[in-house]
């Protein structure tokens, strides 16, 4: 018989889209946690700039009762990721810790898991990456710089997780918690740059992490919970909280 | 009160942020461990090991940060989690820093020309210092450098009042209107503090304060808590006639008329004292006793109230009573930004803040604040505090007129920033030396004589007292982090106490650091000082231990030492504000106020150089790497003007160019356009877009001289775009539609009705 996999994390993001005010400022953090090419106009122009985590705005009414509203996107690391079954080469795959994960030794660049996501945030590398001399300093060394030909995408800051399983686990011989993750600076960049606190990362399966609590009262009655395009059948790792809107009632047109 | 970090951070929920002790040379080795460069060995490194320095960004004004070091390399900026303005939190702008320390720009030698068209040439430090004593000793010297605080403010005040010479603050989109009304309404020197967290209704006027105004990190990092920290959700109302990234998340933006600010203020105020809803005791000083009556001609019926907000009388009534509701109790009122910056600015600005004294919230949780004063009593003086406070365009323009010989320039760019306003050019033309400090070239360095590489931030000593400040003492520590990237680069601060030396001030043993005469022996001497009170959130047996403490957790603070602001209220304004436009004259057909906004990432342009912001979307268009104008679906439609298409905006001869980005959100009457474009110098900052500040009129704020910058009209032209070119930009180019079922972005009312939008 098959035996399901002893899960020690499953980690995972609770997003409220009613804290987020879209300032962009986790965009550049993962920009400079992970290596991420710089975007030029042109590549803007072209809509293959890299961003690993996104804010997308979306419009809603007409002048004067209109509203903008922003949602941050990045991978859903979803537990059935349509991405992972179509790598002929194994480069994206499923960890048991609730991660999708990119091996970019393996990846030769079919593109197929790009297609393949309904999400949209995987990023192929046309042009060999290309910093001025200087700029390397900056250059992360625990992220490896990806290659012309290779997919990136959002790891959930793995360097950040494995150095916390090193230290934290393997070192001190402690369980990890939020606390720790906090207070050594393991949380992925995003999450902590994020000003208004929209974004929260964690272990879903310690019952007391703050994403396990935001996911309880997220699926209560009157909870604000959903996942992203959740009809697809993904199930993704990363929960929304939903905006929300004090003028209730009132017809609304949605357009971007 | 002396709970260590580790418990701190376990009771955050329940106890006041801040309130931690560290006690020097003491920390618990399960944390992060925050390293002082004073422990560092020769070169700091052990290969492959990384080193965390607690620090203040130069880039983000009153953020404390942490900066991950490896092999002598700045890796990664984040806040720093004690730091009490910040909390751990940092924005773009400071996470960019380290592009500016590694700028291929940065200036690796003192250049020099005799001539400010000619050919520069690279001199020695020693040539350049005694260029710049042989011009300052002849001849009247004007300084003018970014808004200073803590001993870097004290040093330049002293070096003025000893040489004679006038220094002046520098930033193209100032706040000189709110310091000055600041003092007027509360009778305080420094700048208001809010505390948004507690407060339940936030009623602000042109502050694009989840962006870029004032604390934008602090501020964010309470609106997260204002929203959904508490039980009641705070409710947020914006008004300004652009619908900034603030107007986006405000739960209603009201689309006032430009310049419009301050009379609604006075029509909600009046409606507050005619319907009895503010304490008697403070009406009757506000009004000398006369009540509503004083107000009469700011009644939400009036016809001119109507004709100078655009907002009707029932909207006016709802929101003066929505802003007392005692649901709504603790209120809060914010202005500044484009409110300040009319002709009527001091009259937007006073009414503003003086619905503050109405909702009574003055040093209440979810009110206003101001910050005490330094326990160090020398960065205290009127001198200092005004090195800090930018100057008005007035000042700057008698500056201009004035016989001013030499300019000595350090952190300011005000050629570009004022773009022809104000008589800066002729200022530099005019002046027989002129020699700038700078990290990297710009364009105020390129109409210099002397260009000396100044260090960046992370290279360097300082201090910093931020203003606004959290709301209790505080003085955060900049230190170097790195050796510096230019050998050639040097501290302002220290060249400037070398210059002092040459001429003969006096100034080492005045400030009484003739043990280390350099910033670091300033700021040193400032921390013993601390170190004697204590008290506060470092303590040690040693005035070594103590400064080694401070530096490790960026600074010191004190939660107990706040101070009570005991507004002195006077009688409230009542004379009709004149609210004037330059540029374009009449209502002429293709004719628009000029609303002109400040970039949520490259601020008035000081970062435009720096590729992570360029390529960061602005957070209500998504466009990237260029000047943009915000028109409306309407003036669009019957302009016939497409996104991308060129515009071209003229007021009074001046001309500035930008394509069309029409969405729904703008006021027909109105176009907008950042600041920040435009550059001519820099690597990734010259040749993008165009300056809007070089249409702006010449009109100030009529109370205090300020630069009125959102009180021009223009008139807008079409040029078509017939290369095709398109925006660069994040967002799709294909409308987003609604896929049932899928909504990307759901809502959610109250009481639990979800709808929700866009699939793409």
């Amino acid at each position: 018989m098959v035996q399901a996999i002893q899960r020690r994390h499953k980690w995972g993001m609770v997003v409220d889209i009613d804290r987020c005010t879209g300032c962009q400022d986790c965009v550049v953090a993962c920009h400079a946690e992970n290596n991420v090419p710089l975007n030029d106009a042109k590549s803007f122009r072209a809509k293959r700039a890299h961003q690993w985590i996104r804010i997308e705005r979306y419009w809603e009414g007409e002048f004067p009762n209109v509203k903008a509203n922003f949602i941050p996107v990045m991978c859903q690391h979803c537990e059935n990721a349509p991405c992972e079954t179509v790598c002929p080469v194994y480069a994206t795959y499923h960890n048991n810790e609730g991660m999708n994960v990119q091996i970019y030794n393996r990846c030769v660049g079919t593109r197929y898991c790009g297609n393949n996501c309904p999400y949209q945030v995987r990023f192929f590398n046309f042009w060999e990456p290309v910093w001025p001399e200087s700029f390397k300093n900056q250059l992360n060394p625990d992220v490896t710089v990806r290659d012309r030909g290779i997919m990136e995408k959002c790891s959930f800051c793995v360097q950040r997780l494995h150095k916390a399983q090193r230290t934290i686990e393997g070192v001190d011989g402690k369980e990890i918690t939020d606390q720790e993750l906090k207070q050594r600076n393991f949380m992925p960049a995003c999450v902590q740059s994020c000003a208004t606190s929209a974004l929260v990362f964690g272990d879903f399966l310690d019952p007391d992490s703050q994403v396990s609590r935001l996911k309880k009262a997220a699926y209560e009655e009157g909870g604000r919970g959903y996942r992203l395009a959740e009809a697809l059948g993904t199930e993704p790792n990363v929960i929304y909280l939903k905006k929300v809107d004090i003028h209730t009632g009132h017809e609304v047109t949605t357009h971007a | 009160m002396g709970l260590t970090r580790r418990q701190f951070l376990r009771w955050s929920g329940a106890s006041t942020l801040g309130a931690v002790v560290f006690y020097g040379c003491n920390i618990p080795d399960e944390e992060l461990q925050i390293e002082s460069p004073l422990g560092m060995p020769e070169e700091g490194l052990a290969l492959g090991a990384e080193n965390w320095y607690a620090t203040i960004c130069g880039q983000d004004a009153g953020t404390g940060v942490l900066v991950r070091v490896i092999d002598g390399r700045a890796k990664k900026i984040e806040g720093n989690p004690d730091y009490p303005m910040n909390q751990g939190k940092h924005s773009a702008r400071s996470e960019a820093g380290l592009q500016a320390l590694y700028h291929p720009d940065r200036i690796s030698s003192p250049k020099y020309r005799e001539n400010k068209s000619g050919e520069f040439r690279d001199i020695s430090w020693e040539e350049a210092r005694q260029l710049l004593a042989d011009n300052v000793s002849n001849g009247g010297t004007a300084i003018i450098t970014d808004p200073l605080s803590g001993h870097l403010a004290l040093l330049v005040s002293k070096f003025a009042e000893g040489s004679g010479a006038t220094h002046k603050a520098f930033k193209s989109v100032e706040e000189a209107v709110l310091a000055k009304v600041s003092e007027e309404v509360f009778g305080e020197k420094r700048l208001p503090d809010f505390d948004i967290a507690n407060s339940k209704y936030i009623l602000s006027f042109g502050a694009d304060f989840l962006s870029t105004w004032q604390a934008p990190v602090r501020y964010a990092s309470a609106y997260g808590e204002f929203r959904q920290g508490h039980s009641t959700r705070g409710i947020h109302t914006h008004v300004d006639p652009r619908f900034s990234m603030t107007s986006a998340n405000a739960d209603n933006w009201v689309p006032v008329k430009p310049g419009g600010e301050g009379v609604l203020a006075a029509s909600m105020a009046y409606v507050i004292i005619r319907d009895g809803l503010a304490p008697s005791s403070i009406v009757s000083k506000l009004t000398d006793g006369e009540g509503a009556e004083h107000l009469a001609k700011f009644s939400p019926e009036s016809s001119e109230v109507y004709a100078a907000t655009g907002v009707d009388g029932h909207k006016i009534e709802e929101l003066a009573h929505d802003f007392v509701d005692p649901h709504n109790q603790p209120s809060l009122a914010i202005g500044g930004g484009s409110a300040g910056a009319y002709t009527s600015g001091e009259f937007n600005l006073k009414a503003i803040y003086t619905l503050n004294i109405l909702a009574n919230n003055l040093n209440k949780s979810g009110g206003v604040r101001f910050n005490p004063d330094s326990p160090l009593e020398s960065l205290n003086t009127d001198e200092v505090l005004a090195a800090g406070r930018p100057a008005t365009l007035k000042e700057i323009s008698e500056l201009s007129s004035s016989g001013v010989q030499n300019v000595i320039i350090r952190g300011a760019n005000p050629v570009y920033g004022l773009a022809g306003n104000g008589n800066f050019d002729s200022l530099l033309d005019r002046a027989k030396f002129v020699a700038t400090f700078a990290t990297s070239m710009d364009e105020t360095a390129n109409s210099s004589n002397l260009v000396l590489p100044e260090l960046n931030y992370l290279e360097s000593w300082g201090d910093s007292i931020p203003n606004p400040g959290p709301g209790y003492q505080i003085l955060g520590l900049q230190q170097p982090i790195v050796t510096p990237f230019q050998e050639m680069a040097r501290s302002f601060a220290d060249e400037l106490i070398h210059l002092s030396e040459s001429l003969g001030l006096g100034l080492i043993s005045q400030l009484q650091i003739n043990d280390d005469p350099t910033i670091r022996g300033l700021v040193r001497r400032g921390a013993d000082q601390l170190w004697s009170e204590g008290r506060g959130s470092v303590r040690a047996d040693s005035a070594d231990g103590f400064w080694q403490g401070a530096l490790q957790r960026g600074g010191w603070w004190d939660v107990d030492a706040k101070r009570v602001s005991s507004a002195n209220i006077s009688k409230m304004e009542n004379a009709w504000p004149s609210i004037e436009f330059g540029g374009e004259k009449g209502d002429g057909a293709n004719t628009f106020n000029l609303i002109p906004f400040v970039s949520n990432s490259l601020l008035d342009g000081s970062l435009s150089n720096l590729p992570w912001l360029q390529a960061t979307p602005d957070p209500v268009t998504s466009v990237t790497w260029a000047s943009w104008v915000e028109i409306s679906k309407q003036a669009a439609e019957e302009m016939d003007v497409t996104e991308g298409d060129l515009l071209e905006l003229s007021a009074g001869g001046l001309k500035v160019k930008g394509p069309a980005y029409v969405h729904p959100a703008v006021p027909p009457w109105t176009v907008s356009m950042p600041f920040g474009q435009g550059h001519t110098v820099g690597e990734y900052a010259a040749g993008v877009g165009e300056n809007v500040m070089s249409v702006i009129a010449n009109m100030v704020d009529n109370g205090t001289g300020s630069l009125a910058w959102a009180a021009t009209r223009v008139s807008v032209r079409n040029l078509g775009n017939s290369d095709g070119e398109r925006i660069p930009k994040f967002e799709g180019t294909v409308e987003a539609y609604e896929v049932e079922e899928r909504h990307i972005l759901q809502i959610t009312g109250p009481n639990g009705d979800s709808h929700g939008h866009g699939a793409h």
